[in-house]
């Protein structure tokens, strides 16, 4: 027994330079949070009970129809990016060699940063955007109100559109990575034994990528899901994303309104962990059902 | 033993950012500046550096700012300007955690503030005052009247007058020929107009300003509303500004189901065509994008006869700002009459001058009249004659959480 806590007490001191920063910064920051959301450590002193900003919260219909949204364009940007980036991920590895090396242009959106993905959606699909004014010169429409309303449809499509752009690229580099130390021979002896191309992506290529494909949707769900930047450039009044809101309540408004912005922020915290535990859980359940390859 | 050890050290690192926040700040000695004779204050500051936190958003003012007045300061007092572009809410956290941290020594020298941000910084105790009566410049030129109060909150000299600022509505004499003249005409035109009208969403500062112009005028003037915060007032007069506003709703751009998230959102769309109008709450703002090419020359500005708000703007010092010194002599020369003179000219800014024009001499007087605001800018008389005080700052919080709660969430 002393061996093995010996054991942990030398691994934790070996990692001590990288946990020190992370325990001060990351949970001296959630802590803060948490603090602060039952009115403790405020800014200006708090008057009422610890529970007042989550009363005040949990009781206004308007939150919940903001948090439905987020959770809508999170989880359709994540789906999108991906299903998107599986499949060209797959089509870039069946590539020859040569154009394979060509394929490495789908890095470019990587090195982007989100606002100026959100920027390049902002500039094409505005009614009064370059797509409306090709449409309008190629006689396609003839004002600008005629062209299809992405941007303010009240769906959020056009924070969906910029999340798949940037989380396309993302999914293809994880799925890639897995693919590239994926044994051709299982889907040639398949092939040999008369599996249809269809049969042989999701019989053997899908279970092998599953692992990849489920890391990035955790990470671009939960990214969409509170992120600010695309929602700042993107978003629309109603119903707006969380983390607008969060940023309103903590930049524009009167500090007295402090614990509520951190609130927010502790449910959406807590909402991630479970989500990531939940969603590990379930993809563990139904993999135990499939037989390993 | 190990394992219990580094569950408490782990405790102990999380638990330890947290009780940093007991540190009480200690006051940066400054208070034995407010009473040293001036004088000595200039020469003191003379040699070092001042860091100027402010909106960065506008090219001009920035420009302005570097060029003008960062030579001035080198020349006139040998001190070296930094300016540094931050929203005003980002400045405020940043003092509320460097007070909250305790540090005694910040990074901040001045600030541009008004208004609801300077409401926070006082409550929370992150100013240094009173400075602002110390100051020649306001002493001579400032008529103590008209900086009693920032949108309701007591001034107590916490603050030295910067600027001016009243709200105008942008139109664009090419599109649109005769714009409204009353908040009545207006509802008439939007609904006569669908989908040309829309005001930037509050707490944006601007579609915020929008609606307090809207209450005013449908609720029966702001004469009401300036004693203080009356909560029955409000609940009673409230509602007739949410219906005016979702009466229209319908008419506006989108349908009223998205609003620009702020008045440069609001700008592009007008310059893009999508809307007739824009607003601003600076009247030389049209000049100055037409001075930059952004709007065309037939854009002019106009106000309703309702009336228009006005509020003054300021600099302020920080508790922990390392140069305060430095601070109240660019402060001071900020309200002196030449910087005053400088900002007015809309190729530099526009921005109105906080100076009592009675307390000016003939000469000086004259520099100002003789300035040429442009064809898009209103002139000082016209503005007046409709001018009308801010609200207090509680109205105001009240009015942008009402608005999202029965006007956009309705």
């Amino acid at each position: 027994m002393s061996w093995t806590n010996n054991r942990a007490g030398r691994l934790v001191s070996g990692l001590a330079p990288l946990l020190l920063p992370y325990l001060v910064l990351f949970c001296g920051g959630v802590m803060l949070t948490i603090c602060q959301s039952f009115g403790v450590f405020t800014p200006l002193p708090h008057a009422g009970d610890a529970l007042d900003a989550y009363t005040k919260i949990l009781t206004d219909p308007a939150f919940f129809t903001s948090f439905g949204f987020s959770l809508w364009v999170a989880m359709v940007s994540a789906f999108c990016a991906v299903a998107a980036g599986t499949f060209l991920a797959y089509r870039v590895w069946q590539l020859p060699a040569k154009l394979a090396n060509a394929a490495l242009i789908y890095k470019i959106p990587l090195i982007l940063p989100h606002i100026s993905v959100a920027f390049v959606v902002l500039v094409f699909w505005s009614p009064s955007g370059i797509l409306a004014a090709m449409a309008h010169s190629l006689g396609i429409i003839q004002t600008m109100y005629e062209f299809p309303n992405i941007l303010y449809s009240g769906w959020g499509l056009g924070m969906v559109l910029a999340y798949t752009l940037k989380g396309t690229p993302f999914a293809m580099l994880l799925v890639l990575a897995l693919l590239m130390r994926f044994d051709v021979r299982q889907i040639q002896t398949a092939a040999m034994l008369g599996a249809s191309g269809m049969r042989i992506f999701f019989s053997i290529v899908l279970p092998r990528m599953a692992p990849a494909m489920h890391t990035s949707f955790i990470i671009l769900f939960l990214y969409g899901f509170g992120a600010f930047d695309i929602p700042f450039i993107l978003g629309e009044s109603r119903p707006g994303m969380l983390s607008i809101h969060v940023y309103n309540l903590y930049f524009k408004h009167d500090l007295a309104r402090r614990p509520e912005a951190m609130a927010i922020l502790t449910m959406m915290f807590f909402f991630a962990v479970i989500f990531i535990i939940a969603y590990s859980k379930t993809v563990q359940r139904l993999e135990n059902g499939v037989r390993k390859l | 033993m190990p394992r219990r050890c580094t569950l408490i050290l782990m405790l102990l690192i999380l638990v330890l950012p947290s009780l940093l926040t007991f540190a009480l700040p200690a006051r940066a000695p400054g208070d034995t500046l407010l009473k040293t004779p001036f004088a000595q204050i200039q020469e003191q500051a003379r040699g070092t550096q001042v860091r100027w936190y402010m909106f960065g958003g506008w090219a001009h003012v920035n420009t302005w700012v570097d060029t003008y007045v960062a030579k001035e300061m080198k020349k006139r007092h040998d001190i070296d300007l930094v300016r540094v572009p931050m929203d005003a809410g980002v400045f405020i956290n940043k003092l509320l955690n460097e007070k909250a941290a305790g540090r005694k020594t910040g990074s901040i020298d001045l600030l541009w503030i008004n208004g609801e941000n300077f409401k926070n910084a006082r409550e929370a105790d992150l100013l240094f005052g009173p400075f602002a009566g110390r100051l020649p410049n306001v002493q001579k030129y400032v008529d103590p009247d008209s900086i009693t109060h920032d949108f309701g909150f007591p001034v107590a000299g916490y603050e030295a007058p910067f600027g001016r600022a009243q709200f105008v509505f942008e139109y664009d004499t090419a599109r649109v020929q005769a714009p409204p003249k009353t908040i009545a005409e207006l509802r008439a035109w939007i609904m006569a107009h669908p989908g040309s009208f829309t005001y930037p969403q509050p707490p944006d500062f601007t579609g915020s300003a929008f609606i307090r112009h809207v209450f005013y005028a449908v609720t029966g003037g702001h004469e009401q509303y300036m004693t203080g915060w009356d909560p029955d007032l409000f609940a009673q007069k409230a509602p007739l500004l949410w219906d005016w506003l979702n009466d229209i709703a319908p008419f506006l751009w989108q349908k009223g189901k998205t609003y620009p998230k702020d008045s440069a959102f609001l700008d592009t769309l007008f310059s893009r065509g999508e809307a007739a109008f824009s607003m601003s709450y600076h009247p030389p703002h049209a000049q100055n994008l037409i001075l930059q090419k952004v709007y065309p020359e037939t854009v002019k500005t106009f106000v309703l006869d309702d009336g228009s708000i006005f509020n003054t703007h300021f600099t302020a010092i920080p508790f922990n700002a390392p140069n305060k010194a430095g601070a109240m002599v660019l402060a001071n020369f900020l309200i002196s009459v030449d910087a005053q003179l400088s900002k007015y000219i809309p190729e530099n800014w526009g921005d109105f001058p906080a100076l009592d024009m009675d307390r000016l001499s003939a000469q000086e007087r004259n520099r100002f009249q003789a300035v040429d605001l442009g064809s898009a800018t209103l002139q000082p008389g016209q503005l007046a004659a409709v001018a009308v005080p801010e609200i207090p700052a509680a109205y105001l919080e009240a009015l942008e959480q009402g608005w999202k709660e029965h006007v956009l969430d309705k």
